[in-house]
This record gives C-alpha cells, structure tokens and sequence, in this order.
C-alpha cells in the first residue's frame, strides 16, 4: 500500500482531530425500539388499561391477525429505519416494504367482506373508531422519538424513505400497543381505524423527519 | 491502486479506536478513490472542494460504519449523498467548464467501476431528465441554453431538473 499521495493539509487536520469513537451497532438500535415499544404498551396500559379478554378467549381470530400484522410491520419497519443509521449502498428494505404492502390486506378485506356500501355503514357508525385513530398515532409518537433520536445519531442518507419508515414504524407500533387496548375486534374496524393511524403516520413521517436528520 | 476492502475496513477500525497513522493513510485512500469517483461528474473546479466536504463527513460520522459490514459501499453511500446534495446547490460560473482533464488511471477496470457507481444512479431516470441534470448542474448552461440545445421548454428544463434531482436522492442506498 502507498501513502498519502496527494499532500493534503486537511487529512493533517482530521487526523490531529481524531478521537476514539464507538462504532454504531446494529442491535443498540434495536434495542431503543424494543425499549420503545415496551414504553409504549406500558403507557397504554396506564393510559386505558389492557384488554383482559385477550387472555380468556373472548378476542376474535382476526384480532390476533391484525394486531400480529401490525406488530410485525412495526419491526419490518423499525428494523429498516435502524440500519438506515448506518448508511451503504444496497440497502434496499424491501422486507419493510412488503410488510406495509401486505397490511393493504386489512382493509381490503374488510372491503371484500362487506361490500362499500356495507363497509362505508360499519366504519361511518362506529363509536371509537376516530378515538381508536388518534389514540394510536398518538402513542405512535414514543417509537417516532426513538427512531428520529436514532437516526440523528446515525447518517442516514436516504431521508424520504428514513421519514416514510419512522412514520411507518412509529404508527404501527403505536398501533399495535394501543390495539391490545381495544376490544373492537372486527374486521370493519381493524382494517380501518387500526391501519389509518399507519398511513398517517407515514404521510407525517415523509414529511416532518427529513429536516430533523438531515446532516 | 488504492487499497483493497479489507485493507480499508481494518485500517478504519483502527480509526475508530483512535490510530492517528492508520487515519491519516486511510484518508489518503480515500481522498484518491472519492476524486476518481467524482471525476466526469463534477465539474474539475469544484471536484476538490466535493472530495474535501465528503472527506470531513467521513471523519464527522465515523462512528456510524459498522465495523461488521463492508467499508466501500458505506462510502459510496456518503459519496453520493454529498454529490446529490452539491448538484442541488451548485450554480457554477462559465469558466468551470469540463474539459479534458481525465487523469491517468490505475487500471481501466477500476476506473469503470469508479464510474458506475455514479452512473448507476442515472440509468434510473429518464433520458429527458439525465440530459438536463448533465448540461446544467454539472457541465453549467444555463437554463435558456439548455432549452435550446434540448428543445424543452425553459420551464420543462426546470421541472425535468428538480424531479431528476428528487429522484437521485431517493436512490442514493437503492441504485447498484
């Protein structure tokens, strides 16, 4: 190997400036959006109190489902944001994208179940839905200052699809957590006022992150 | 020749733990392989102060390579994204412009490889959009002498420019 072949006052400077640094790992960040999660289901459990009946057989089929897809896209999702910290060529994160892809299914089902007209009646005289809607794009909010947090320390440079997966993940988890909350486990309802908090939050997320970890 | 991934990917985990000579060799690696990818697509001018800037945000965000993870595509990674960001900023004088100016190359394949890398990201975008980016951001016509040598409209030329330019930036991590 040669040395320096072209002088460079500023190789001089950054080299004098060097300190010792912790590289970034993977896992740390992890383990802020598990921690974050865990915060996030704590809080709704004080907020509005777990439902009991998950555990004595009273919830449907199509509430584990949900709530199984929901979870899962919230870690597809995290997951991409994660290693966005640490930037390289050929990340592509194609398991986030076909985990929000596959929970289209939601309320494309509900769709195919019930007919629009039947769909529009369900979702149009449903009491919680909007509280179902707000609440969980608002616990949402814990995972997004996780991941923004991250990201700020990492150098991410993709910041569209940084802020489209913050907002996807945060939603989803937000989702998640408050969805143990909610004892409304019909199809009607999951599909719509469980999944819109995520396409919210994505819309939010593309727009709002990328000035906050932009470097 | 510049030195091979590993070499690299060992002397930037001496850097992280803070080995001043292993730092100041790999920069010079890295000062070379950044100029060799710039060239063509920076106007030669401005190629210093681009390897320089991608050069600092090495050194500011060393922590962020992993260690576990290949050196080269981490920074590829950052090089484009100063380069998107420089095409975005720069409005270059008349007297930048490209001329001969290929420096000598240490093998023909690497050269081509330096390329592709920018190159990758152009080939996802329309021709109409890559012809704009090309006379303006980087050889420096104006927007009317683009139009011209086009014929787009002046207002196409923009629109072409700022869409190019927003797809670039959302392929930095993607285009291989």
């Amino acid at each position: 190997m040669t040395m320096n072949r072209v002088p460079n006052p500023l190789i001089d400077e950054l080299a004098d400036d060097l300190a010792p640094v912790a590289p970034i790992r993977p896992w740390h960040g992890a383990l802020l959006v598990a921690l974050s999660a865990l915060a996030t289901v704590v809080l709704v459990e004080l907020v509005d109190g777990l439902w009991r009946g998950i555990t004595t057989g009273a919830a449907s089929s199509i509430f584990f489902i949900a709530n199984g897809m929901l979870g899962l896209l919230g870690v597809a999702a995290a997951g991409a944001v994660v290693s966005m910290a640490s930037p390289r060529v050929g990340n592509r994160h194609e398991g986030a994208r076909w985990s929000a892809a596959m929970l289209g299914l939601l309320p494309l089902t509900a769709l195919l179940a019930l007919g629009a007209g039947g769909l529009y009646a369900a979702v149009s005289s449903d009491p919680y839905g909007f509280e179902c809607f707000l609440a969980s794009a608002g616990f949402g909010l814990v995972t997004a200052a996780a991941l923004v947090l991250w990201l700020r320390r990492g150098a991410p440079v993709s910041l569209g699809a940084a802020g489209l997966f913050t907002g996807i993940a945060a939603g989803a988890i937000g989702s998640f957590a408050y969805g143990l909350a909610c004892p409304i486990d019909s199809i009607d309802h999951l599909g719509i006022w469980h999944v819109a908090p995520v396409a919210l939050m994505g819309l939010v997320g593309r727009i709002a992150v990328p000035p906050l970890v932009r470097w | 020749m510049i030195a091979d991934e590993a070499s690299m990917a060992h002397m930037m985990a001496a850097a992280q733990r803070g080995d001043r000579e292993m730092y100041r060799v790999l920069l010079g690696e890295v000062q070379l392989w950044l100029a060799r990818y710039f060239r063509k697509r920076v106007p030669p001018a401005q190629l210093d102060d681009l390897v320089q800037e991608v050069m600092m945000a090495v050194h500011a965000k060393r922590a962020t390579w992993d260690p576990t993870r290949a050196f080269y595509p981490w920074l590829a990674a950052i090089a484009r994204y100063r380069w998107v960001d420089h095409l975005r900023k720069v409005y270059r004088s008349a007297e930048d412009e490209l001329g001969d100016h290929d420096a000598a190359e240490d093998s023909e394949e690497e050269a081509v490889m330096a390329r592709m890398s920018l190159e990758r990201l152009f080939v996802h975008l329309p021709d109409r959009q890559v012809e704009v980016i090309e006379l303006v951001k980087i050889e420096g016509l104006s927007i009317a002498e683009a139009a011209e040598r086009t014929g787009q409209s002046e207002s196409l030329v923009k629109v072409n420019i700022h869409r190019g330019l927003k797809k670039l930036s959302a392929l930095v991590e993607k285009a291989e």
